[in-house]
């Protein structure tokens, strides 16, 4: 059973579907989340205070999400962190980008409440 | 009559030789136009700009279509609650009434509880379509970016014939004006990798493109991840 008071940051550009998927967290029983709107402030908010779990887009401005995993993947203290990609990026080569990078999971935009619980089960199993 | 025909049939003549003569000058005008744009490269920029248009217009269906499909979804998940929510209403109006007149009906006791029993099931279908209304609002971020995706090509084609007048513009105050706004088009350029970045498939079926949450599965399982 995965611990539902865990720190969750959630980052992307569009407010619209930080709202969505903060919702659907609270849905499934996580309420304690955060927000970013980019890789760099994500970063910062990562090194203030701990988390539990980053989900975060890809296509964003001044530090895009690989970059931001590839630099918590570097960082002594953040590089177990778990980090899910949600992205409308469904290239063969950005998914492989990504997992090579280090990613623990990706969902592809537009997904399905279902996909998100999945993914999260997972992660935690 | 013989010398109107005549006459008629000179100036004739003069039109044709006038035509002839304003072909042959249309015909040099192109031919220099066309030479001058290969010479300054402007062909490819032309042919950049005009390849840029159906891919324009996949991005502009995509958008109209995913614009019509979360409106679809959000109603038909409205149209879904409201007699869910009617019901409620009206089942809950009639068991208060009943209860100011008919409070030693033993019926009424069986009707308040089957009531209350159902109630949460209906609540749980309202939250779903509630929570289906949310997850139709994803076609927001999913539009935005193929229009962000839109707004750079359309930058880049008004960058390039901003570039071809101030090549063209004797005048140095007109030079000036378009120069500024070339300069005001490179400061909005952001600075994400849209190399690497492709943005949502404004066509489906193309090689290389995951279609579905079970084929990025599917590959990623492949990959041993």
């Amino acid at each position: 059973m995965t611990d539902k008071n865990l720190r969750i940051l959630v980052v992307d550009d569009f407010p619209t579907m930080r709202r969505i998927i903060r919702s659907l967290l609270r849905e499934l029983g996580f309420s304690n989340v955060e927000e970013a709107e980019d890789g760099g402030d994500a970063l910062t908010k990562l090194k203030q205070s701990p988390f539990e779990l980053v989900i975060s887009d890809w296509n964003m401005p001044n530090v895009d999400g690989l970059e931001m995993l590839q630099q918590i993947r570097a960082t002594e203290e953040l590089k177990k962190l778990p980090v899910l990609m949600v992205t409308a990026e469904a290239k063969k080569e950005n998914i492989i980008a990504a997992a090579k990078a280090g990613a623990s999971g990706y969902v592809v935009k537009p997904f399905t409440a279902a996909t998100l619980e999945e993914k999260l089960n997972k992660i935690f199993a | 009559m013989r010398t109107d025909m005549a006459s008629m049939g000179q100036g004739v003549a003069a039109v044709m030789g006038a035509n002839d003569d304003v072909i042959h000058r249309i015909g040099n005008l192109i031919r220099m136009l066309r030479d001058s744009m290969r010479a300054l490269g402007l062909d490819k920029e032309v042919e950049k700009a005009a390849q840029a248009i159906p891919d324009a217009r996949d991005r502009l269906t995509y958008i109209a279509s995913m614009t019509e499909q979360a409106a679809e979804r959000s109603l038909n998940a409205i149209d879904r609650a409201q007699p869910i929510q009617n019901d409620i209403s009206a089942r809950a109006t009639m068991l208060a009434q009943r209860y100011q007149t008919e409070r030693d009906d033993p019926q009424l006791m069986a009707d308040v509880e089957s009531f209350l029993n159902d109630l949460p099931k209906m609540v749980d279908s309202t939250n779903r379509e509630l929570l289906e209304i949310m997850m139709a609002q994803d076609f927001q971020d999913l539009t935005g970016q193929v229009i962000k995706k839109m707004m750079d090509v359309i930058r880049g084609v008004e960058f390039q014939l901003l570039q071809v007048v101030l090549d063209n513009v004797p005048q140095e105050a007109a030079r000036e004006d378009y120069q500024r706004r070339i300069d005001e088009l490179k400061q909005m350029e952001d600075s994400r990798r849209e190399s690497f970045l492709h943005g949502p498939q404004v066509r489906s079926g193309e090689a290389d493109v995951m279609d579905s949450q079970s084929q990025v599965d599917d590959l990623l399982a492949e990959l041993g991840f």
